[in-house]
């Protein structure tokens, strides 16, 4: 069962993604991914029931299994030298050839190849990642399918490439599973690296000039972090003489200069997370096509960052090190959330809410009580959910719009009702109870409460985040006025998956009591941070009722729309423009009897927020703020 | 039973002394001008006024908006007096602010937009100061509900006295009471017009006004809880600081929202930065 259900889920998406590659045509690719997707998410199912439990093949299909990955960790890492050497990045190249130096140490240097430990845990932690992956990770892919055929249609290509992409896509589904079942460090820093190469391919693939330059950026400093990873993992088997992570995180806290290590893979993480100041390769990555930033934002990639501070902070809870992580995420936190109020490209927000919000992953992960690790996944589930989608509407939007400027989405309630719709109630999924996000960023609150700096900074990006959300779903609602709101057809591939996510958006926010005691609870090693009672979570310092909440406003909003249907509109309504109405709503008749034109948008306090005047600050605190993690981590 | 009873005096009572104090408020300030003012009871007749006016509006959504953010306003009372988790209060209240910045923001009116666009400034201005407020009361209390505010044997103000402060500049910004008048003001002659309140017409801004009254019960609620050894404690304190805030929204005039948002992130947060160390280390 167990080696049918990882095949499944690590291999299968490989030899999918092969297939998509070889078979070009279009009616075989769609089958092939609607079937990769559907088993990945049975394989999922299945494997519920399962936790924890270890596994450990010899082989696959007949090759020794440890020998594939070490002969494949080396071409991966000579791959990435070519991509240096290519794009003449003398980074990319230094970085690359320092891991292979890295590495080569290890395997023929250090290692004395005898390894008794479990190749695969599958535990609660590494469940909720498989359901993110498997779940929000194939109906991003499934979207994708009706996207990358318009994409390429607008692109007018010779030759359609679709094929590779849907090669990366898919195969990032495997490396991703393969990357959080994983109990060997080695392994892990295996799919590590295949993520890396993944969204520098992806992020590349229109191959613009724009985008290749986005691609190698990501690459080296993707690679950096590769590098800090190796060297943690290095340190970790010349002192404890394992590359068996469970054994890492029990022996770290009693071992001495642990902190050190711990410290260069959080440094690899937060790379790949793309915390501040690495957040640069990410919002670069916005020029890829819609479904990769989707996939990379919310069920891939810096989730894999955050899912590594995470898996390894019981080895430094309640250390200096610990503090100084949960001071790094919430300094992210804050910084990206005030960067995304100057922003009004859709996307950009986006990513700097992306990153906002696995800053304050980080800092939960840093804070290292069990209530905060459970904020901590809570918040991973529910932010692949709703941001997924949040990309998957710009993106729908924009194929339809041309643009991704949230300005020009103002009123596209009357053009597109359906997406506005699932819009809106993605942003408010974001950032208001009962839903998912806001009982995630209660229990962090609640856990950081009594750090006078943590909270602070928590305090204030929790208040920037309302902002940017709110002024844009706000915008999309609204409607000139007597303007016929159209009826929007879309192909069932790309409505499905928006229909599925904001469903499912919903349905884990109400389960969220349920989905916490099966599945986060017994990931916490014995530690009951809350109780479930009556669908509300409680413990002695507090109370959040997701169900009764959700009763109320779920009431609330049956009414409200009923009421909303009864409201007439009628020319006495027109918007209140101080002049004489002209009937349009988009403008009035002003003084000497010229028609005045109105101009709205959103302040976006440019002189306090804009990119060109925060940036230097943000990255320098964020610089000094990861030197006092080494500070911490080594010295105290 | 008796859980029921609390949040049935919260549903119905909280919105009548809500609109009481509105009156009141009305009635000094017009005393404060040497002006007679509206009887007390004035904020009920506009209610129900309103309410039998016919609605007409430049985009149905803002129907549903005022709808929510009126059952947002009622539930986090409704929660106050069941003595639940402040900070859960707080997000439930935010629900009914977002929606009604998001009504505000449906119409494509200027006045509405600028308005909407200043609530977010507002909100951005008193939210991190409420959430550090609770925050301190955790630190004092070591709960985040209200119960253990009530359980607590001393009276929280000689604790947290910064915070107090803090929570008065909080709650002058979130009532929009002047110097904080931003985003839509008591009067309809500032140049934004009524700000986020213009495109709420009839029956919507009934409902917007009876939310209103909600939301000044809950941090008048806020207020309580730094005297809650008893009720004596509480009326003085409350009075206390009704008073001033009346006093202020006198004499004071309209800022602009860069010396809202700069005040508070230098004094607010320094204040509660200072507040909050301090109890810590006590």
């Amino acid at each position: 069962m167990l080696d049918t259900l990882a095949f499944i889920l690590i291999v299968l998406p490989f030899i999918a993604a092969v297939g998509c590659y070889f078979l070009r045509a279009e009616g075989l690719r769609t089958p092939i991914i609607l079937a990769t997707s559907a088993l990945l998410v049975v394989a999922f199912l299945l494997l519920l029931g399962q936790a924890p439990v270890t596994y450990s093949p010899e082989t696959l299909l007949g090759i020794p299994i440890r020998e594939l990955i070490q002969v494949a960790d080396f071409l991966l890492l000579f791959l990435i030298l070519y991509f240096g050497v290519r794009h003449k990045s003398a980074l990319i190249m230094g970085f690359a050839a320092l891991q292979l130096g890295m590495l080569a140490y290890l395997e023929f240097g250090l290692s004395t190849h005898e390894y008794g430990h479990p190749t695969f845990y599958i535990d609660n932690l590494a469940l909720v990642m498989v359901a993110i992956i498997t779940l929000v990770g194939c109906a991003i892919a499934i979207h994708a399918v009706p996207y990358m055929k318009a994409h390429e249609e607008h692109l007018h290509l010779a030759k359609s490439r679709q094929p590779q992409f849907f090669f990366i896509l898919i195969l990032f589904l495997g490396a991703m599973n393969g990357l959080v079942l994983t109990n060997d460090i080695s392994f892990f820093y295996f799919f590590w690296e295949i993520t890396t190469v993944c969204s520098f391919l992806l992020i590349g693939h229109d191959r613009t000039e724009i985008a290749t330059r986005n691609a190698v950026r990501a690459l080296w400093m993707n690679s950096l972090g590769g590098v800090g990873l190796l060297a943690a993992i290095l340190w970790f088997y010349a002192s404890l003489g394992t590359l068996d992570i469970q054994q890492i995180i029990a022996a770290s806290p009693t071992t001495a200069y642990m902190m050190i290590p711990l410290a260069l893979l959080c440094f690899g993480a937060f790379t790949k997370a793309a915390q501040v100041p690495f957040q640069s390769w990410l919002l670069g990555a916005m020029v890829a096509p819609t479904p990769v930033s989707a996939m990379l934002h919310s069920s891939t990639m810096v989730k894999a960052g955050v899912y590594a501070v995470v898996r390894f902070a019981p080895a430094f809870a309640d250390t200096y090190l610990g503090l100084a992580v949960a001071f790094c995420g919430a300094f992210t936190f804050l910084a990206t959330a005030a960067l995304a109020i100057g922003q009004s490209n859709g996307k950009k927000i986006l990513a700097y809410s992306t990153i906002s919000n696995l800053g304050l992953i980080v800092a939960c992960a840093g804070i290292g009580t069990p209530a905060a690790l459970t904020a901590a996944m809570l918040i991973i589930i529910f932010h692949a959910v709703s941001k997924g989608l949040l990309f998957l509407c710009v993106g729908t939007i924009e194929q339809k719009i041309g643009s991704r400027d949230i300005e020009d989405m103002r009123g596209i309630y009357t053009t597109m009702p359906v997406t506005a719709i699932i819009s809106v109630l993605a942003v408010v999924t974001m950032i208001l109870p009962p839903f998912g996000m806001l009982l995630g960023k209660w229990m962090a609150i609640e856990s950081a409460a009594s750090n006078i700096i943590v909270i602070i900074m928590l305090a204030l990006g929790s208040a920037l985040t309302v902002v940017y959300w709110a002024r844009w779903a706000g915008g999309m609602m609204s409607m000139p006025f007597g303007d016929k709101v159209e009826k929007e057809t879309q192909p069932v591939l790309t409505r499905w998956p928006l229909v599925g996510l904001i469903a499912g958006a919903v349905v884990v926010s109400v389960a969220a009591p349920w989905m916490y005691s099966s599945l986060v609870a017994p990931a916490l090693g014995g530690a009951e941070p809350y109780a479930v009672t009556g669908g509300s979570f409680g413990n002695v310092a507090g109370t959040f009722a997701v169900v009764p909440f959700f009763i109320v406003i779920a009431l609330a909003f049956v009414f409200a729309v009923m009421a909303m249907r009864k409201t007439p509109v009628t020319p006495a309504g027109m918007p209140y423009m101080s002049g004489i109405q002209t009937g349009d709503a988009r403008g009035y008749i002003g003084p000497m009897n010229k028609r005045v034109d109105v101009q709205i948008s959103n302040y976006y306090l440019g002189a306090l927020f804009g990119e060109d005047k925060m940036t230097r600050w943000v990255n320098g605190g964020a610089i000094g703020l990861i030197a006092l993690m080494f500070v911490m981590g080594g010295l105290l | 039973m008796e859980a029921i009873l609390l949040a049935l005096a919260g549903l119905i009572l909280a919105p009548l002394a809500g609109g009481l104090i509105s009156g009141i408020d009305r009635k000094l300030t017009a005393r404060f001008q040497g002006r007679v003012g509206p009887p007390i009871v004035q904020a009920f007749y506009d209610a129900a006024k309103l309410w039998g006016k016919e609605t007409t509006v430049a985009n149905p959504w803002i129907t549903f908006c005022s709808w929510i953010y009126l059952v947002a306003a009622a539930a986090s009372v409704v929660l106050f007096f069941l003595q639940s988790d402040l900070l859960f209060i707080f997000f439930v209240q935010a629900v009914g602010a977002v929606f009604l910045v998001i009504g505000a923001l449906s119409v494509p009116s200027p006045y509405s937009q600028i308005g909407a666009q200043r609530e977010l400034l507002q909100i951005l201005a008193y939210e991190p100061l409420l959430i550090l407020v609770i925050a301190g009361i955790y630190m004092t209390t070591g709960s985040f509900k209200i119960e253990a505010v009530f359980a607590y044997e001393r009276p929280l103000l000689l604790e947290l006295p910064l915070l107090f402060v803090v929570l008065g500049y909080a709650l002058t910004i979130k009532l929009r009471k002047s110097p904080f008048d931003i985003s839509g003001s008591h009067h309809a002659h500032q140049e934004i017009v009524r700000g986020v309140y213009t495109e709420y017409t009839g029956r919507n801004l009934a409902l917007v006004e009876i939310a209103h009254w909600y939301e000044t019960i809950l941090i008048l609620g806020f207020c309580a809880l730094f005297w809650a050894t008893n009720w004596i404690g509480i009326a003085i304190l409350l009075l206390i600081t009704y008073m001033l805030e009346i006093v202020v929204d006198n004499v004071s005039a309209r800022l602009s929202w860069r010396w809202m948002l700069g005040s508070v992130w230098v004094g607010g947060l320094c204040l509660s930065a200072v507040n909050l160390a301090w109890v810590y280390f006590a």
